[in-house]
């Protein structure tokens, strides 16, 4: 048997190679927390008291360091103060951001007994109402009052009336990317889209595909991912604008001068919105308003049915331009005109064309569909061009093959009229 | 799990060692003889081991074992033999992105190693370091003839889940509930203000 590794975590670490500080939760609570909340001493101080409201994550990162070795976690005692005297809720404002729980909290299990609970918080840059997500996230490890009556978390209320003072015992860690991947290819770094096609995807998948069917809501739903890519937002207006530009040639019967218009436009980025141009066409030309919603499930249906065939990459694209082209043509006609007249962008059409989006937000507009188009800045993140996607070449590919879905679709809105 | 601390750490420290560290740290200095500090991997040479005999004889952390061995064309055991699968990776550092070693994949299959037999859920990677002619490294002791480092290797066992879910399970990663959780966050902040 070697030596006694002496290890001094705070000075300069010489915690042994190929070891790293992997502590699981029933660790964290049992060991760490317990000894923490009872003030016995812990052998090696690895895990050390951090004001949650002085640093931020990657200050944490810095603190928390174990040694020299490469980390993912950094773990750390918190103390929760409450945010206000007279409230309940912890104040986990810093100067930069704030953490936000999110989800549930989970229970933990040491042998079948309930130990403690982990609290899930998101790590926002910016003030409370417009922050802006990022991807540090922090499990909040905190025991359960019942096994810390002899401490100093006085509470014994069942429920959430308890947590909210005390110690608990933190990890922070990255986020990887495995939904943001589906959201913006573009944005990924390398490596991201290896975990596209992980156990786990499928089931995210799977809740997010049951999430889209309850309704209306679900634009905001991954709209809201597309926010984190900030990168892409200015390509939403011209996007937008260039899909209204090509709207006029809808009105042609034929089918072949709207794909040549398409070509003409192609230098400017727009082959990619092909796709549900024949959609607005065939809406535009229902006289039946009571339809709108068969047309705009069935288009959605078949987009999904399309998509599906190639891994699912762009269902949410084609579905996001499936609504928003519906949802265009039907009430932010008249918004989206002012954007026409806009100098930067450089190219504009005549008011003739744009008679006919306007003609149709009639009585049909649901109004949910304001707040969709209300930001401009929700921006389909696949349609940004930005030069990193050299090997995503195959989603844009495949967002090609969705694009030879129009027909289809023609066909689907077709038959129901 | 976990017997092997003759390495005295608090809870929570684990055999986790990255690619680099197991050929740096570990095989690389075996092959040269020197001291391996600390001395945890055993070294169970080209004993016929099922996977499942391993525990106790290889360092195990959690679901994983890890021995030394040595480079060998055909790793027959008692019950069955390890195929190799794909292809070798490359083993590099992470500060010069120099290459330092290969990996390769075995799966375990029970059974004569000329039936493709029954492919079990056990995997074992290989770690080696480059081939002696590759290997430029100048020589400690230009006096003593150079020690054979290729065949001198790591392996580390497990076995993978049925499922799939690797190692999801000690909550280090986010669950799909949890990524659904954050993008319904995007929902409240969004619509709230209508």
């Amino acid at each position: 048997m070697p030596e006694n590794m002496s290890i001094s975590v705070n000075g300069q670490s010489q915690v042994p190679p190929g070891f790293r500080f992997h502590p699981t939760e029933e660790e964290l609570l049992q060991y760490y927390l317990r000894k923490k909340v009872s003030y016995e001493k812990i052998d090696l101080d690895v895990i050390r008291d951090v004001d949650l409201n002085k640093l931020e994550p990657w200050d944490i990162q810095e603190k928390c360091k174990i040694g020299t070795t490469p980390q993912n976690d950094w773990y750390f005692f918190s103390h929760k103060d409450k945010k206000y005297p007279t409230g309940t809720r912890t104040n986990r404002a810093t100067a930069a951001g704030f953490w936000k729980a999110t989800g549930r909290d989970k229970v933990i299990y040491s042998n079948g007994k309930r130990i403690g609970m982990r609290k899930t918080l998101v790590f926002y840059k910016g003030r409370a109402p417009h922050g802006q997500k990022s991807d540090w996230i922090m499990h909040e490890y905190r025991l359960d009052d019942n096994t810390t009556s002899d401490t100093n978390i006085v509470s014994n209320v069942m429920g959430d009336g308890g947590q909210e003072e005390g110690w608990v015992v933190c990890r922070i860690f990255k986020k990887k990317n495995h939904l943001k991947t589906l959201d913006s290819p573009l944005a990924s770094g390398e490596g991201r889209r290896s975990h596209l096609f992980d156990s786990c995807d499928e089931g995210a998948l799977e809740q997010m595909l049951q999430q889209m069917q309850r309704g209306c809501k679900e634009e905001s739903s991954y709209e809201g991912n597309y926010n984190n890519n900030s990168s892409s937002n200015h390509n939403y207006g011209r996007f937008t604008n260039e899909r209204f530009m090509k709207l006029p040639s809808l009105e042609s019967p034929k089918s072949t001068s709207m794909e040549s218009q398409h070509n003409n436009n192609n230098n400017n980025g727009g082959d990619k919105n092909d796709g549900y141009h024949p959609i607005i066409a065939s809406e535009m030309g229902t006289d039946n308003e009571g339809s709108f919603a068969t047309h705009h499930h069935q288009a959605m249906v078949h987009a999904l049915e399309v998509g599906s065939g190639g891994g699912g990459l762009t269902n949410w694209a084609a579905l996001d331009r499936l609504v928003a082209s519906q949802l265009n043509g039907q009430t932010e006609a008249s918004r989206q005109l002012a954007c026409f007249n806009d100098p930067t962008i450089g190219y504009c059409t005549s008011d003739h064309d744009l008679q006919f989006p306007t003609l149709r937000s009639s009585s049909t507009a649901p109004t949910s569909s304001t707040s969709t188009h209300a930001r401009p800045n929700a921006a389909p993140a696949p349609y940004s061009h930005t030069q990193d996607f050299t090997s995503e070449i195959d989603l844009w590919n495949f967002t090609r093959s969705t694009l030879a879905s129009s027909e289809p679709l023609c066909h689907v809105s077709n038959t129901s009229v | 799990m976990g017997d092997n601390n003759n390495v005295n750490l608090p809870p929570g420290f684990r055999f986790y060692p990255t690619d680099e560290e197991l050929v740096v740290h570990f095989l690389q200095r075996k092959a040269n003889l020197l001291p391996c500090h600390p001395d945890v991997i055993p070294d169970l040479e080209l004993y016929p081991y099922d996977p499942w005999e391993l525990h106790g004889r290889a360092l195990a952390e959690g679901k994983q074992w890890y021995y030394y061995s040595r480079r060998t064309q055909n790793r027959v055991t008692g019950n069955g033999y390890w195929m190799p699968m794909g292809m070798e990776e490359p083993v590099v550092t992470s500060s010069s992105n120099k290459r330092v070693g290969m990996k390769k994949y075995y799966v375990f299959h029970v059974g004569e190693a000329p039936d493709a037999g029954n492919t079990t859920n056990w995997i074992m990677q290989e770690y080696r370091l480059l081939d002696s002619a590759s290997s430029s490294r100048s020589s400690r002791r230009r006096s003593q003839p150079k020690p054979d480092h290729s065949k001198w290797v790591i392996c580390r066992v497990y076995e993978r889940d049925n499922d799939g879910d690797d190692d999801d399970g000690d909550g280090t990663e986010l669950s799909c509930l949890d990524e659904v959780f954050l993008s319904l966050d995007d929902l409240d902040e969004i619509s709230l203000p209508n």
